[in-house]
């Protein structure tokens, strides 16, 4: 993540209140400090602030475009230098040498890698992703068709994680050193070493095979009801949301337990503050930028995540396409799909430094 | 920031996400308009991901399927792989055997509504024989192939060829319209309209993921009753699906849960958990089965030299290698047919090396006599293949008893393909063995098998080269009755394991599961025919 800047001049963290003049409850629950006074001048620089703001997604916007240009001639070179020819497996196993050369100049793979370089790269930047040398489809349609799995597990599992995981970190720091805490923490050490393929097979033996409740497999486009849509993202969504699950409920706790022990809770609680009002309005808001950074971070585990989910469950996401592409050496495909999913991860990184800036009001840009 | 901006900023993250699945979604809602009724569909999981959708481009067995659902034959193969006619009605031939005439029958139309003409036939047969295997071997012999009307056109031959039905009757040896038939051999046709027993559904089907096919409405079938690839294709279910399941495991459980009704070629270690299934048939369909093979390098030391050749046929014991791949199973068995067992053409001729058992004394002793001088040998090792995986552990280890420095070259599948290719030293980026299987069908033919050339550098990958050998397969093609192909084919064996172009590993069959509620399911060599099956 970007490194945020916090203007400490206008506002305070909560943990000074007691050495200000003021200290009052913002509308959004967190506990901000303003010098006295000075609360107009805060309002119009807020008021202008919009434009810093926009300068700098201009400028990461900017830098994600040269992200995806790196990042596509370094897996092109990659691609073409690691052993594997779409030719002879094209051709199939009972090809001769023969078949494999026709088939090789037919693709235009017999071109010096320079003019294939050139030729490709001039064709991206026109927005051309080229076509599958499998199925002679364009790239961009092959990649589209498989948005819709891909983005509803990516969205659930996110959910799902961020939900569950927040609720049991902010159980644990709250019952800190309980029975609850260590069944909690013992449960996501476990859910954390597990691996996806592990819980996903496990998922589809008991609720599948066993109990019936769940199909094995496939995928229901949500636009044929959002019910059967639910039922089959249910099973991969839990397989991969787990690890997650586990991951941001140990940052929650620790985060929490910082923020529990600060001066200005036990302010808070000697205000008369109730509990629920203590966890979710002062110590969660406060603990919330290393819990959104690390689902962030987590979002570049989800993206190879999301590729062992598609497989186990069928799921005809974006991640079985990398996989089905990169066995079979389809390398438009290849190249077309982690350039995008490059843009994604630097656009995802972005989206979460501006969502510092809603979690937490000390940060601009 | 202000309460009121705040929320209007989060309003716009919250609309944001949702455009996002909406926009995702698109693709979702064209395909939903048009979804497929379950009843009535057959959904099966096959070996393999279909990619290729051109059945003349590629060898690949699975577009070979692909093509036996769309396209029809001019003959087809019967139960007992005896040509039969398809799409002929009928069939002479000229006194000096040089002039074959065929007529196609009445009822022949493409899916679009066209007839099938001799035009169509002819384009489609010349664009088969510039590039597969049985196709270029015929059209060495074939003078002209001239239409003399709508329906009736001719293949005249230079001399009397013996293969004219077995090459027409080959599951790739599709008709296409006139119009993909003239796309160059080097690129595929983009459009797939055939006359057979199923239509391409272009518009459900999603590559890489699945592929639909709808019943042929238009289709007429043969009254005959259906057998191998001959007989009646009469399609008793409105839709066929290939799903691509990348997992084994998950497909083998979406089968127990009755979400797919076939699976073609189940995981062998697993097939005792099908076969409890109360739910499940599990059977051979492919009667023929598999070959396991091992070609090794004739261009460089050691197996240059044919004692060394000859020692591997006494250092593999198929029984061990078999057992490692598939289990202590009633579906392999060893096998020495040169032309592989079960097929028309099995011979156990000059097989004492396999009726003796491994031998690694022996095979030492050739080694000796083949002079070799310790310098490694090069062992492909393809990890992601279920039999090139264990064969090459085993090989090693028995090379290395028999005294020669083997080596392990480690890969996936795709990689292993790759360098192959390569003639170099297998020290220097190629190779000495690799390990791959072929079907018994395919290998029963010593003509079209690619693997059975032994035309030196020109050969398939290992390049044997063995003139006395190239001379019996070319008087087996010549040969026009199957007692004469089986004597020659007698002597093939006979040369082939002095000379040794390659090993087996032995023979194998890959089992079929289906749902018992779907019926009618027939055996054919490297197809599945989806014609004649029911889902009650």
């Amino acid at each position: 993540m970007h490194q945020p800047e916090r203007r400490s001049n206008q506002r305070r963290s909560g943990a000074n209140c007691g050495d200000m003049p003021k200290a009052h409850r913002s509308g959004t629950g967190s506990c901000v400090c303003t010098y006295l006074g000075q609360s107009r001048r805060l309002a119009s620089s807020r008021a202008g602030s919009t434009r810093p703001m926009f300068a700098y997604v201009v400028r990461r916007l900017i830098s994600t475009f040269v992200v995806m240009v790196l990042v596509g001639v370094f897996v092109f070179l990659l691609l073409h230098f690691s052993p594997g020819d779409p030719a002879t497996l094209i051709a199939g196993d009972n090809a001769d040498a023969e078949q494999i050369e026709s088939i090789r100049k037919g693709l235009g793979l017999d071109q010096p890698l320079l003019v294939q370089f050139m030729n490709w790269s001039l064709r991206v930047l026109q927005g051309d992703f080229g076509i599958s040398v499998f199925t002679q489809a364009p790239v961009i349609n092959l990649i589209v068709e498989r948005l819709e799995p891909t983005v509803s597990l990516a969205v659930t599992t996110l959910l799902f994680a961020a939900l569950v995981a927040v609720a049991i970190g902010v159980v644990s720091a709250w019952k800190a050193g309980s029975w609850i805490d260590q069944v909690f923490m013992g449960g996501a050490i476990v859910g954390f070493s597990l691996p996806v393929f592990v819980v996903g097979y496990v998922l589809i033996y008991i609720f599948s095979m066993q109990l019936k409740w769940l199909p094995v497999q496939g995928y229901t486009p949500i636009a044929e009801g959002v019910l059967p849509w639910a039922k089959g993202l249910i099973l991969p969504t839990i397989a991969l949301g787990t690890s997650y699950v586990a991951l941001i409920a140990r940052i929650t706790r620790a985060s929490m337990l910082e923020i529990l022990s600060q001066d200005y809770m036990r302010t808070a609680r000697a205000k008369g503050v109730s509990a629920r009002g203590m966890l979710i309005g002062h110590a969660l808001r406060n603990a919330g930028v290393p819990i959104v950074t690390i689902i962030g971070i987590g979002f570049a585990m989800l993206i190879s995540g999301v590729v062992i989910t598609e497989t186990v469950f069928n799921l005809p996401g974006v991640g079985r396409l990398v996989v089905d592409s990169i066995a079979k050496r389809d390398y438009p495909v290849i190249q077309g799909a982690i350039i995008i999913f490059s843009g994604v991860y630097v656009l995802i990184n972005l989206l979460i430094d501006v969502l510092y800036t809603l979690i937490d009001p000390r940060i601009r840009y | 920031m202000s309460t009121t901006k705040t929320k209007i900023f989060r309003r716009t993250i919250l609309l944001s996400g949702i455009a996002l699945i909406a926009a995702a979604a698109m693709p979702g809602i064209r395909h939903a308009i048009a979804a497929p009724n379950s009843k009535n569909t057959i959904r099966a999981v096959m070996h393999a991901d279909l990619r290729v959708l051109d059945p003349v481009w590629t060898t690949a067995n699975i577009t070979i399927n692909h093509g036996a659902m769309i396209y029809d034959t001019l003959f087809g193969l019967d139960k007992d792989y005896v040509p039969q006619p398809q799409m002929v009605g009928e069939h002479k031939v000229s006194d000096d055997k040089l002039t074959h005439t065929f007529t196609l029958r009445d009822g022949l139309a493409f899916s679009d509504g066209s007839p099938v003409t001799t035009e169509d036939v002819v384009a489609s047969l010349r664009r088969w024989g510039a590039r597969n295997n049985a196709g270029k071997h015929m059209m060495q012999y074939v003078k002209d192939m001239p239409i003399v009307d709508a329906k009736t056109f001719q293949i005249v031959f230079s001399e009397p060829y013996g293969l004219v039905l077995n090459a027409l009757a080959e599951n790739g040896t599709v008709i296409m319209r006139k119009k993909e038939a003239l796309t160059d051999p080097n690129q595929q046709i983009t459009e797939y309209i055939g006359s057979g027993p199923f239509v391409f559904n272009q518009k459900e089907t999603q590559l890489g993921h699945r592929y639909v096919y709808d019943r042929n409405p238009g289709y007429v079938p043969r009254k005959e009753p259906p057998s191998g690839t001959a007989g009646g294709k009469v399609v008793k279910v409105e839709r066929v699906i290939f799903e691509n399941m990348a997992d084994e495991q998950t497909a083998m459980s979406a089968l127990q849960a009755g979400e797919i009704d076939f699976m073609e070629m189940p995981p062998q270690d697993l097939l005792d958990v099908l076969r409890s299934d109360n739910n499940l048939n599990v059977e051979v369909l492919n009667k023929t089965g598999h070959m396991g093979w091992m070609r090794v390098n004739h261009l460089h030391p050691p197996f240059d030299n044919v004692y060394a050749r000859q020692a591997m046929l006494y250092l593999i014991d198929q029984q061990e290698i078999m057992r490692a791949a598939f289990g202590s199973s009633d579906l392999w068995k060893k096998c020495g047919a040169y032309l592989a067992c079960d097929t028309a053409m099995e011979s156990d001729v000059n097989t004492d090396w396999l009726k003796g058992g491994q031998n690694i004394e022996k095979a030492r002793e050739l080694f000796k006599k083949a002079g070799y001088d310790g310098r490694p040998v090069v062992v492909l090792h393809a990890t992601t293949h279920y039999l090139a995986n264990p064969a090459a552990l085993l090989t090693v280890q028995w090379l290395k008893q028999a005294g020669v420095n083997a080596e392990l070259a480690t890969s996936d599948w795709g990689t292993m393909l790759v360098r192959r290719n390569s003639k170099a030293a297998p020290t220097e980026g190629g190779w000495s063995i690799f390990f791959t299987a072929a079907t018994g069908h395919s290998l029963s033919n010593p003509v079209t098998a690619s693997g059975h050339a032994t035309n030196g550098e020109a050969a398939w990958f290992g390049w044997p080269n063995d003139p006395k050998q190239e001379a019996l397969r070319e008087k087996w093609a010549r040969t026009p009755t199957l007692e004469g192909q089986k004597a020659v084919a007698q002597e093939i064996q006979e040369n082939a394991w002095n000379f040794v172009p390659h090993m087996y590993l032995g023979q194998f069959y890959r089992a079929a599961a289906w749902r018992k509620n779907v019926t009618g399911v027939i055996g054919v060599p490297e197809v599945v025919p989806f014609w004649n099956m029911e889902k009650k």
